[in-house]
């Protein structure tokens, strides 16, 4: 029985540290399958945090909530502007997006609760336990015993499935992916297309931050992201572009980081680094030995129209 | 020729990372003091805003700015790359004194000293004096060790917790001494150890913190930054769902960052050396050496909380202090991680 709770509380771990993980890399795969790299996810999730934050300050965790995916969503309209309006490189500009947000947000949170920080306790997101599913052994209390971005991220799964794979939308937002000529010769907006869809990608970033100070830890600190926004942006390559994927890959990550810190605390012979790394090997080998090899949207990373003037 | 895209790329980029620098550059122009009074500078490579080891700094700064009415600036590094480059900013500026706030500043300063012999570089638990190069080295292993007394006699499982950021030698020695604290009062206690390889990751500190309260460490000890934030939650959750955890604070005076669940701290009077440092310096004093801040110089101490007297019982209180004047008469030596090449100050 004393096993069986540990595994329990391990998985809530597992789900705790991944639901951040799915709902980023779920917006920022829309985002890739229309041809745009968004490296500014990192920018989207820091605002996220500080915005669900605010927002929760202000009138409760669900406007939190809303705050940090409407805060997310701005930011990464911002890098949209310029990105996807203007052409401009996709990766300095993601960069500069993140850079400028990590700065932001701290300039911010210093006027607001002083250059020095306190540590805020927050209103957070209380867990609705789902009737039934949460009696499931084992997985039960870990999956469905949890705060509403988790459900988010599980029903977006399928819901982004079907519009992706069943969808004349779907098949538009491939298509800007693939060959944005060709999805602008068949009449498909390619611009509006990928500015939606960049859009929605920070607005899942910017949930997945406000999961981070609202739902996980009830707190905020600048620079909380740490990287979890490039995190997601691997995860997508791990979970293949699709949906499923990414989901499945997120919570394999998250199960492979609360692995680490159970045993870390487990055992202090080896030195910690390699228990550090052990989300990463996991992912390297799920990589080369999950399902073949990952193929990239065509467009990817390319503006659009290519040839201006 | 440059062309229209390219050009558009640039002006975009360029307006992004400027507001970047606008974000995190917190140069104090605001201060009255005039301009050829003496100028001080801090650079720290993470936000001042932890309420830990950079807040300290910080507030370092704003006593000399106060108190001796020096000119000061901060700025925050990102980048080991920006080291060099924001150490000779400020030296070209005219900045005779420059703190680099964290070890991970000495290899720059060493680099950079030769370069200005006027100006006077400081780093924060440093490891290597120059001519104008000045590591301040902290024995917070000396409060650490007096919290791990008191840890090892609060823990009713015999289970003590430390979670760390990355093991650094000072943040290491901190540790080792802790661990021997706790084992001085209770030598059966187990020591669990995790870090999260990032002191601003606050969800992984609170994960690494839960992992081991779950493993039935009742009482802990941190040494991150901001993450430190969520270390307290966890703690606090461990409270709120009926367990009786603690936590202690460290660096900084934490008492009053977490008042419910903290039970004491390991502290660095940053402020107070800092200020001492630049008054040093002024008087022209500050030279070559490593300066030292323990038990001793009344800069670093164990300060139990307040508000919460008693949890600490009073015997193990009376063994604390006894201990605090065997480490000050120089009888009980505490482990520490020597990192300081060509010991030559006495120590204070």
């Amino acid at each position: 029985m004393a096993d069986l709770s540990a595994l329990s509380s391990f998985l809530v771990a597992a789900v705790g540290l991944g639901v951040p993980l799915a709902l980023a890399a779920l917006g920022e795969m829309v985002t890739e399958r229309t041809g745009v790299i968004n490296i500014g996810l990192e920018g989207s999730v820091i605002w996220g945090a500080l915005g669900g934050a605010l927002g929760a300050l202000a009138a409760g965790p669900y406007a939190g909530l809303a705050c940090g995916v409407s805060t997310g969503a701005l930011a990464a309209l911002c890098f949209a502007l310029f990105a996807v309006r203007l052409g401009t490189d996709q990766i300095i500009t993601g960069t500069a997006v993140t850079i400028g947000s990590l700065g932001f947000t701290g300039a911010v949170f210093q006027s607001r609760f002083g250059a020095t920080g306190i540590a805020l306790e927050l209103p957070t997101v209380a867990a609705l336990e789902l009737p039934l599913l949460s009696e499931i052994p084992i997985l039960g209390p870990a999956l469905f015993n949890q705060a509403a971005p988790a459900y988010i991220a599980y029903l977006l799964a399928p819901l982004l499935a079907w519009l992706l794979f069943r969808t004349r939308w779907g098949l538009a937002v491939r298509a800007v992916g693939e060959s944005p000529d060709a999805a602008h010769a068949a009449g498909v907006p390619v611009i509006r297309t990928r500015l939606l869809a960049t859009v929605f990608g920070g607005a899942l970033a910017g949930l997945a931050g406000a999961h981070l100070s609202l739902v996980h830890t009830g707190t905020f600190a600048e620079n909380m992201s740490a990287g979890k926004g490039f995190i997601a942006i691997a995860v997508v390559v791990l979970g293949r572009w699709s949906p499923w994927g990414v989901v499945a890959a997120a919570l394999f990550f998250g199960a492979a980081e609360a692995l680490q810190f159970a045993l870390q605390a487990w055992d202090s012979e080896l030195p910690y680094p390699l228990f550090l790394a052990l989300p990463y090997l996991l992912s390297l080998a799920a990589l080369v030995g999950w399902f073949g090899r990952a193929r990239a949207p065509g467009g990817l990373g390319s503006p659009w129209p290519t040839a201006r003037r | 020729m440059l062309t229209r895209k390219a050009l558009r790329s640039t002006i975009a980029a360029a307006a992004l990372l400027a507001t970047a620098a606008c974000g995190s550059d917190n140069t104090d122009r605001s201060s009255s003091n005039s301009a050829d009074a003496p100028s001080v500078a801090l650079l720290t490579s993470g936000p001042v805003s932890d309420a830990g080891w950079h807040a300290g700094a910080y507030e370092g700064l704003q006593l000399i700015r106060d108190s001796l009415r020096f000119r000061v600036s901060h700025q925050q590094t990102r980048t080991p790359a920006e080291f060099d480059e924001a150490f000779i900013s400020y030296a070209q500026a005219g900045y005779g004194l420059i703190f680099g706030h964290g070890f991970e500043y000495q290899d720059a300063a060493t680099r950079v000293g030769p370069q200005f012999p006027n100006v006077t570089f400081v780093v924060s638990s440093g490891s290597r004096p120059g001519p104008n190069v000045v590591p301040l080295v902290f024995h917070l292993n000396e409060a650490s060790y007096l919290a791990g007394m008191a840890a090892g006699a609060v823990t009713q499982s015999g289970i003590v917790g430390m979670v760390g950021g990355v093991e650094i030698p000072a943040a290491k020695g901190t540790f080792i001494a802790f661990e021997a604290g706790v084992k001085a009062v209770r030598s059966d206690a187990k020591l669990l150890e995790t870090h999260t390889g990032d002191w601003y990751d606050v969800s992984a500190a609170k994960e690494a913190t839960a992992a081991q309260l779950r493993q039935g460490a009742d009482i802990l000890i941190h040494n991150l930054d901001a993450a430190s934030f969520g270390f307290f939650q966890a703690v606090r959750e461990a409270r709120k769902a009926g367990g009786d955890a603690w936590a202690l604070g460290m660096n900084l005076d934490q008492n009053d960052v977490a008042p419910d669940v903290i039970v004491a701290s390991a502290m660095i009077d940053l402020p107070a050396v800092f200020l001492s440092t630049a008054e040093a310096w002024e008087k022209g004093t500050l030279r070559g050496v490593a300066r030292y801040a323990g038990l001793r110089a009344g800069v670093v101490d164990f300060v139990p909380n307040p508000a919460q007297e008693g949890v600490i019982p009073l015997d193990a209180l009376e063994r604390i202090d006894s201990a605090r004047e065997a480490i000050i008469a120089g009888t009980l030596e505490v482990p520490r991680i020597e990192f300081v090449e060509e010991e030559a100050a006495a120590d204070g």
